[in-house]
């Protein structure tokens, strides 16, 4: 109690030493993982790309060609003061420190294996300085036009890739004619019958559809003389799509302006791809890239050149292209050593070697296309299994009777599968698929089927989550309105849940990607020379054949093979979870 | 604590009772309940209630609050069907049909009766498919014209005025008083012929409820209007005929509106009404 009522009066102080101690203890822990991961995937980087060989100078051309433009590019974007003063005082900063810190770590006598500063420089401040600048430059109109026509060429090169990933194993003939007798009279009298509302060509559509297929499946033995592939793609893949361009847009313009938009995508994919093939009739992977990137560019600059703003962002590939060219050029003029990268085009799309002489010529595409194979039908079986047993836990299941009983024996169930460890699920894959129902050794269907079941317990759980967040009021509302339950479900209980739905997706086929030990276990192939023809062929993965190298008593490929290829599958990944995120987030700015 | 001062305070002076009783006729009977109990398990939220609802009017019930008022709404749609514990006993007629029996499908019986909540719940989608939705659940959006249907209820939920430019936008992007002139929109789009009300405006501030009481006025005209609510006042603006239920799921009192709050026959009635409890 106070004695004195004077001015000065004095609190005492209440100890917060405890609570100090305990968030430096929390901030540790929550930083211990994401250094150390960083660190491994800057030694990753160092090995995958040779940077270890890179001269000062080369690093020097490149940063001044190709980072400082884009740096430019983005502050200019961005166009406020504090963040370009935050960002060269980073720089500057950085370069001093890291300078004269590893210099003095060094004079001190300790290396620091394989990293110089100005590698140093580049991980700890360059990089981190780059996605800061990014993000500030795609607030402003311009970089979000540059960043959007970027992601766009990327995503739809992956696009485009992605699809002749999956026609690997597809019979291209098989779908020719599958196209042509079901898919396509099928499609056209639908929509005939939605354009003049007569009821019976959209049923007569429906039924066109299993007829054909039928007339497909045995036509497909009997002729015998096919189109190339070519033509086939060009039929089935970019007419077509063609089309629906030039139908969406004219829905929402006009149709000059969706024939104009039409034309376009499918010129700028023939020309590019003649162009990229050099004159000559171009491979299909050339055609399906450039048709994913001229369909999702194209569009896109549509939408640009209408709104007419922040056009000169799309200087932005120019931009870094451009960067790219002078670099290598001075690089060349000036005869500067440069690193010879493992992780380059011809490891992509090489052949898989163990010889210990031969580890330059080694490449990682069969695993390549085996694990995209394996994680597109694991992605549609998980997907499927997962939320319709979500579905029926949560929304079909009441909690008493023997039903409830049931339905709550299930939900512990599924709670401890997903404690189960992959190498018990690879047992599991082993005696049932692989054995019991004879789905073939190392065979993507098995491979898809017993990461499938592994990955269940994790997208059932975040589906019953997801599921259960939808607010009742909703699912009451449905009902009054004299909703069924499954039209409640289908209309309003899963678009709602769906952005919770993918999320829990896209983690567990992180985790299925990333899989060995089910693999060796159901006996997929350590290596693979050739791309699978059919998924009934054995398949290799990614996983396995970095496993393999790195058991290789060579220091060529335990470190710079094995260091490609982890960069090859950390990039697919990444890829994997953009789309996802961003069809996520469709969804979420849909409702 | 003087009684007398705070009931003095809480006295509804300045109730006005809806006088313009035209209806000479005796309207029709549409729900019928005869000796209803509904149960959540063990406990008892209806006892013995029995009540003839008219046609096209107004009723309203009030009492206090876990009087089962709202159960009974919800009986009569059998959206009570939602809650596993919930029993229900006695008999309730839709246009004499008891809407409990087993070959009563309760999807059918909900596509007659239409409903809006207490919280304005419209789904995650644009203006125009919240509207639309019960004619597509139904069936009927191919039988009709669907923008016309949709432009019929948003102008009968006095609300195509204020939103007749941005049917695209998300019902979530509305105000409050909004969102439930769309639930209503929502309901009557597919011409049911009762409507259920549970407390409508009690999430709103004075000017939307206003707008939503108006708006329960001219829906009397073409439809049934059974409305929960706790604001007395509220039930004596806009209702024809008023049931007063009290704690324990008993229904005191059920007569024309105008009596109720100028000469209720219970004197329990007489107390909640006068704000002695409740």
């Amino acid at each position: 109690m106070a004695t004195e009522s004077t001015s000065n009066q004095r609190f005492e102080q209440v100890s917060r030493v405890k609570g100090q101690a305990f968030e430096a203890l929390t901030f540790g822990a929550s930083v211990i993982g994401i250094l150390a991961l960083a660190m491994l995937l800057v030694y990753v980087a160092v090995d995958a790309f040779d940077l270890e060989a890179a001269s000062p100078e080369w690093l020097l051309t490149y940063f001044l060609t190709l980072v400082i433009p884009y740096i430019g590019f983005c502050l200019y974007s961005a166009g406020e003061r504090a963040v370009t003063r935050r960002t060269l005082l980073a720089l500057s900063v950085g370069l001093l420190v890291n300078a004269v810190g590893v210099t003095l770590i060094e004079a001190a006598g300790t290396e620091i294996p394989r990293l110089n500063w100005q590698l140093m420089y580049l991980f700890t401040v360059v990089l981190p300085v780059t996605g800061y600048v990014t993000v500030a430059g795609t607030q402003g109109r311009v970089g979000a036009v540059g960043f959007g026509l970027l992601g766009r060429l990327f995503g739809g090169a992956a696009l485009g890739l992605w699809v002749f990933v999956l026609f690997i194993v597809f019979d291209t003939q098989m779908w020719f004619v599958v196209y042509t007798f079901s898919v396509l009279p099928t499609v056209v009298l639908v929509a005939a019958g939605r354009w003049r509302s007569n009821q019976l060509l959209s049923i007569a559509g429906l039924v066109a559809f299993p007829v054909g297929f039928f007339v497909a499946v045995t036509l497909r033995p009997v002729i015998s003389s096919y189109p190339t592939t070519f033509l086939i793609y060009l039929w089935t893949l970019v007419l077509p799509l063609s089309a629906l361009i030039t139908l969406l847009t004219a829905k929402q313009h006009d149709r000059k302006t969706g024939g104009l938009v039409g034309a376009t995508v499918a010129l700028v994919t023939l020309a590019g791809s003649f162009a990229l093939a050099g004159g000559t009739i171009p491979g299909t992977a050339t055609l399906l890239l450039m048709l994913g990137v001229s369909t999702l560019t194209v569009t896109y600059l549509h939408r640009v050149l209408r709104s007419g703003e922040g056009l000169t962002g799309l200087t932005l590939p120019l931009l870094l292209i451009a960067g790219a060219l002078v670099g290598a050029y001075l690089v060349k003029l000036t005869g500067v050593p440069t690193p010879n990268p493992w992780f380059d085009l011809s490891y992509v799309q090489g052949t898989p070697t163990t010889q210990v002489l031969r580890a330059r010529q080694a490449g990682f595409f069969p695993p390549i296309v085996g694990s995209v194979i394996i994680i597109s039908m694991v992605a549609v079986l998980s997907f499927v299994l997962g939320v319709g047993t979500a579905v029926f836990l949560e929304e079909y299941t009441s909690n008493t009777g023997f039903v409830g009983s049931v339905s709550r024996l299930l939900q512990v169930n599924i709670a401890n599968l997903a404690a189960v460890p992959s190498v018990v699920y690879g047992l599991l894959g082993l005696g049932l698929f692989v054995n019991a129902m004879g789905l073939g050794f190392g065979t993507a269907v098995s491979a898809s089927l017993t990461l499938s079941l592994l990955i269940l317990p994790i997208t059932v759980i975040s589906a019953q989550e997801a599921i259960r967040s939808v607010p009742s009021d909703l699912r009451d509302g449905s009902l009054a309105m004299g909703a069924t339950r499954w039209q409640t479900t289908k209309n309003v209980v899963l678009p709602e849940a769906m952005p919770g739905i993918l999320t829990g997706v896209i983690l567990a086929l992180g985790r299925a990607i990333g899989e060995t030990a089910p693999l060796i276990m159901i006996g997929m192939a350590d290596i693979a020379f050739s791309p699978p023809s059919d998924i009934w062929s054995r398949f290799s993965a990614m996983p396995m054949m970095i496993f393999q190298w790195a058991n290789s008593p060579s220091p060529e490929f335990r470190f710079g093979v094995v260091a490609a290829g982890v960069v090859t599958l950390l990039l697919i990944l990444l890829t994997m979870n953009a789309s996802a995120i961003i069809i996520r987030n469709k969804y979420e700015r849909g409702s | 604590m003087a009684e007398s001062t705070q009931s003095e305070s809480l006295i509804t002076t300045d109730v006005q009772v809806d006088t313009d009783t035209e209806t000479v006729r005796a309207p029709d009977t549409i729900v019928e309940t005869t000796d209803l109990n509904v149960f959540y398990g063990e406990d008892q939220a209806i006892d013995d209630v029995s009540m003839e609802i008219p046609e096209q009017q107004v009723t309203a019930m009030i009492g206090p609050s876990g009087c089962g008022k709202s159960t009974f709404l919800r009986s009569i749609n059998r959206m009570n069907d939602q809650i596993d514990s919930c029993r229900v006993e006695g008999s309730l007629t839709f246009r004499g049909k008891d809407v409990y029996d087993d070959d009563v499908d309760p999807v059918a019986l909900r596509r007659r009766i239409g409903m809006v909540f207490q919280e304005p719940n419209p789904f995650p989608k644009s203006i125009y498919d919240n509207v639309a939705y019960g004619l597509r659940v139904q069936g009927k959006a191919d039988d009709v014209d669907l923008d016309a249907e949709v432009e019929r209820a948003l102008r009968s939920a006095a609300l195509w005025d204020e939103v007749n430019d941005q049917l695209d936008k998300s019902g979530l992007e509305l105000s409050g008083g909004q969102q439930q002139r769309l639930c209503i929109a929502r309901a009557i789009a597919p011409d049911p012929e009762v409507i259920l009300m549970d407390e409508p405006a009690s999430a709103l501030d004075p000017v939307a409820t206003s707008k939503i009481e108006d708006l329960i006025d001219d829906l009397a005209e073409e439809y049934t209007v059974i409305i929960v609510t706790h604001n007395m006042q509220q039930a004596a603006r806009i209702s024809d005929k008023t049931a007063v239920f009290l704690t324990g799921g008993e229904l005191v009192e059920f007569d024309d509106t105008q009596k109720i709050f100028e000469n209720p026959a219970d004197q329990r009635v007489e107390d909640y009404i006068t704000g002695k409890f409740g």
